[in-house]
């Protein structure tokens, strides 16, 4: 007989021996499951979503629109025990990819102040090439480009340095944006003092930032281009709780305070400005260069990164609010952020390669149904998908997939422009709101329940939902306008409601709309689930 | 455009309750600690007209001017309806009012930032117990209901943009926040396509309810509740889409109210007053005057002073006055001082306001400032004194009902204040 010790022995040899013949860790989203489940506390988790469920969020999620019917229908059919994470890889390589990421990316970094279109080509092509996320940091806080294909991003920096009517431009805004979105920390109550509630929030940090912008200035919101200025000043400040005279260089909050260096009158520029042609020249020394350089380097950078990553595939940060990561406000799963934040990092910034990891989770892959005999729902738990806001984009893509005019409609690039500028009127937070939950509001309701626009997507044309709909028996009806709209088979239940509802109505074309319309405007429509 | 027909405006309190319970379990008592009171008070048809005049009008150019001292500035005051009352000379019509009217000329509150200051006047400042408290029109929606308009309990009309407010509701819940009209129009998409009749659009509504309420069975109820609170609202709403034609007023009311955004406003704000709303708030921006104080103040009161007498006057008129609590405030006063650019900066040490109706006496002042108006000199009055007043006049008792958040028991109105009795008839 073997003592226990000796047997606990041989099993840790044998786990030892198999870990180190396979040579490499589990993949990453098996050490998000493990890290998710670590912290469950003897919760149940929600099952794991049946296909359809999985197909419409990793749609939503990767592509910014539901599938079509047709690849409903095949996804569903489909007997391959790896079908998932071959539609992941098939969705991360797929054409839709990178102009989700370009709204997605657009509506976080821009928050509905406007819009640039060598700012959207700027994004698409990052995208498109999968660019590293530092990489496109260092291009964007540069706030300058010398080739084509960056153009379009100092667009980041000139929409904010715009002036609205009798306002100055907002250089705290801008300063408290830098740091909300490249390093996941909201300064904005710091400017005059030290945060009051959150002690990591310091004033010296808000006005370290603050320095690198003192000297920008808006060349051409057209181009679009920024200036900047020679640095001679260093930025005094004094906390309105006290009356000691401070003064700072610009420096990145949690990094030394950059020196700068001196330049006599006249010799500061490598390129001097030229107006004629609209150029803002040269700096030999150049603050923004300086926190493109530096900020990426900061332990906040990846960390925030991958928190807003996370938020985007389960619709909570693990630091939640997204731009609050502070000693007070811990993540809820510390262990699971810094794994992210390192591989992220070891992965060179590869924004494809999280995204994936994290939709072949489990985490990822869990029903937003709640577990049995469970009425609570833990946001900060992740044992079940959160229902994620959709976004006027994904939401006008995905209208126009449901009626099936979304081929006809990509057609005209006027008609996806005009529609997009109705859908985001309906549906986009006002400017400088970010959009992290779902919140239905009134003119959104009004704008599906009345807006002409969505009416006419219903008329049918040839091949269209309503038009489809119309040529079939009355008891298939239910289950291509299921599949269609809510990428789901109906239930016994809808499947009859349907046909009773057609049954009752003289007008087949009319009564089709209405259960169409019904459907679009349904909640489980309007939520990623 | 296709306008709604008449019998559709019968729709009474219960029909609004009941839709939205649908969705939401209703504008109901469910928080408050008293539900025999709140019963009560529901049929008293309480209403409430909140004026804010945004930036802080002065009181020196309005209801306590001091002509001839140091800080009075160039303006004279006027002899009112109530003998030994006079206020300044830009209130002409309001003069004439005074015995309808309660003045407070002792408030000294405590911020004097605008972006702090509003949101604190308007929760009544109260003692920080970690949550949000509800503005007053929040505050008033639950404790009062939604009345018969078929409308949402709180409605606000302003300048610039509208939409559904749900921040103002606090701890309430966004079911209580405000409805509002921008430059006081109704929302866009608020008719019905031609396409669609009455019975079509019925039929679709219902379709989409069964919709959720599958959809909800095993999930948290949030989103689909948020979903058909605001689609019930859209219907609402558009039943009553007749209240924003002012031009089935008569002219004289126009222009008695003035052709002005104020007067259209406030106009606008009466017919919501008729149709039963609970609380209207009516904003006036732009009284921030740092600079030219004074010709500001020339400009811009005399369109309140047109639109307020009149609109306290149709009050009167129509035996609404008894019923409905009018308020004018900012979210402070004017400094005494003359700064540099000849303006006046923000002070909130001793300022005014002005209220009336729903059982406030009439024709009074309360409260008096020293000679040079720079501090209160009899008991000075924070907004919590004016909540607990307030509530008062509205018929609940501010120490005996609280909100029940969550099980945490909380004051409607500051514990530290109280009614202020010479305002009570």
């Amino acid at each position: 007989m073997i003592r226990p010790a000796v047997r606990f022995g041989m099993a840790l040899f044998v786990v030892g021996f198999l870990w180190s013949s396979t040579r490499a860790a589990p993949p990453l989203s098996e050490r998000i499951d493990a890290l998710v489940m670590a912290k469950a506390n003897g919760r149940a988790a929600s099952p794991l979503a049946d296909d359809a469920e999985f197909l419409r969020r990793a749609y939503l999620d990767l592509a910014g629109v539901i599938p079509s019917v047709q690849e409903a229908r095949a996804f569903l059919d489909d007997t391959d025990p790896g079908k998932r994470a071959k539609m992941i890889d098939k969705l991360l390589s797929g054409p839709d990819y990178p102009r989700r990421m370009a709204e997605f990316f657009h509506v976080m970094l821009m928050e509905r102040r406007g819009d640039h279109a060598q700012w959207q080509e700027y994004l698409h092509s990052s995208f498109a090439q999968n660019k590293p996320w530092d990489q496109m940091a260092r291009e964007i806080l540069c706030g300058f480009s010398d080739s084509k294909e960056t153009r379009g991003a100092p667009f980041f920096y000139s929409k904010r340095l715009e002036r609205y009517g009798q306002n100055p431009a907002d250089y705290p805004g801008l300063t408290r944006d830098v740091g909300r979105m490249f390093l996941g920390i909201d300064l904005q109550c710091a400017q005059c003092h030290n945060h009051v509630h959150i002690k990591d929030y310091k004033q010296a940090d808000y006005q370290g930032l603050f320095a690198f912008f003192t000297n920008v200035y808006l060349n051409d919101p057209k181009m679009p281009s920024i200036g900047e200025r020679p640095f001679t000043k260093k930025v005094e400040f004094v906390s309105v709780f006290g009356f000691t005279k401070k003064q700072t260089g610009p420096r990145v909050p949690g990094m030394k305070e950059i020196e700068v260096p001196n330049y006599k009158q006249g010799e500061e520029y490598a390129r001097k400005p030229d107006n004629k042609k609209k150029d803002p020249g040269r700096l030999k020394f150049s603050p923004l260069s300086k926190l493109a350089e530096q900020v990426p380097q900061s332990d906040a950078f990846a960390r925030n990164a991958v928190n807003r990553l996370w938020f985007l595939m389960m619709g909570r940060g693990i630091v939640h609010p997204l731009d609050l990561h502070h000693s007070k406000n811990p993540p809820s799963h510390p262990e699971l952020l810094d794994l992210l934040a390192k591989e992220f990092v070891a992965h060179k910034y590869d924004i494809k390669w999280l995204l994936g990891e994290i939709a072949r989770s489990q985490t990822y892959q869990r029903s937003s149904m709640l577990p049995e005999n469970q009425k609570v729902f833990q946001p900060e738990s992740f044992l079940t998908a959160h229902e994620k806001l959709i976004g006027a984009e994904q939401l006008m893509w995905s209208v126009l997939q449901a009626t099936g005019e979304l081929e006809r409609t990509r057609q005209f690039a006027a008609g996806i422009d005009s529609l997009r500028s109705l859908f985001v009127k309906a549906f986009a937070n006002p400017p400088k709101e970010p959009e992290i939950e779902f919140n239905p509001s009134l003119k959104g309701a009004l704008f599906i329940l009345n807006n002409n626009a969505v009416q006419q997507l219903l008329v049918p044309r040839p091949g269209n939902l309503v038009d489809r709909l119309s040529k079939l028996p009355d008891d298939k009806v239910a289950e291509e306008l299921y599949l269609s709209v809510l990428t789901r088979l109906p239930t016994a239940d809808e499947k009859s409601e349907v046909e009773d509802y057609l049954a009752q109505k003289t007008d087949r074309v009319k009564a089709l709309q209405q259960l169409a319309w019904a459907l679009l405007a349904s909640t489980e429509f309007c939520v990623n689930h | 455009m296709k306008l709604c027909k008449p019998w559709e405006h019968n729709l009474s309190r219960r029909q609004w309750l009941g839709s939205v319970a649908a969705g939401l379990g209703g504008l109901s008592f469910g928080n408050l600690l008293q539900p025999a009171v709140a019963d009560q008070l529901k049929k008293k048809n309480k209403q409430v007209l909140f004026i804010w005049l945004d930036g802080g009008i002065s009181q020196l150019e309005s209801w306590d001017p001091k002509p001839g001292t140091q800080f009075g500035g160039p303006l004279r005051a006027i002899p009112t309806s109530v003998p030994g009352i006079h206020i300044s000379e830009v209130l002409p019509k309001t003069a004439r009012q005074m015995h309808h009217l309660a003045l407070v000329r002792s408030l000294c509150t405590k911020d004097n930032s605008h972006s702090a200051g509003v949101a604190r006047i308007q929760r009544g400042d109260p003692k920080n117990r970690g949550v949000t408290y509800p503005f007053f029109g929040s505050a008033v929606a639950k404790l009062l209901g939604p009345g018969d308009s078929g409308l949402p309990p709180y409605i606000w009309i302003k300048p610039g943009s509208g939409g559904f407010k749900h921040q103002d509701a606090g701890f309430l819940g966004p079911k209580y926040g405000c409805l509002a009209f921008g430059d006081g129009k109704p929302p866009e998409n608020l008719v019905l396509p031609n396409s669609i009749s009455e019975e079509d659009n019925q039929a679709r509504l219902l379709l989409r309810k069964k919709l959720d309420q599958r959809y909800a069975a095993r999930r948290p109820k949030r989103s689909v509740e948020a979903t058909g609170f605001v689609f019930d609202m859209a219907e609402q709403l558009r039943k009553r889409l007749d209240l924003f034609d002012l031009n089935k007023l008569p002219e004289k009311d126009r222009e008695r109210y003035g052709n002005h955004d104020f007067g259209r406003h406030m106009l606008l704000a009466r017919r919501f007053l008729e149709a039963g709303v609970t609380f209207v708030k009516v904003n006036s921006y732009g009284w921030d005057t740092h600079g030219d104080n004074f010709n500001a103040h020339m400009n811009m009161v005399p369109k309140f002073d047109q639109a307020f007498a009149a609109m306290i006057e149709d009050l009167v008129a129509r035996g609404m006055l008894d019923n409905v609590l009018v308020i004018c405030m900012s979210e402070f006063g004017r400094t005494p001082r003359i700064n540099g650019h000849v303006g006046r900066d923000h002070w909130p040490e001793a300022w005014s306001l002005v209220m009336a109706g729903c059982g406030a006496k009439r024709g009074v002042v309360v409260g008096k400032t020293n000679d040079k108006g720079t501090f209160v000199t009899t008991e000075e009055y924070d907004i919590g004194h004016m909540f607990h007043t307030w509530f008062t006049l509205l018929g609940i008792d501010p120490n005996k009902t609280e909100y029940d958040n969550d099980g945490q028991p909380l004051p409607i109105a500051h514990p530290d204040c109280h009614v202020v009795k010479e305002l009570i008839a």
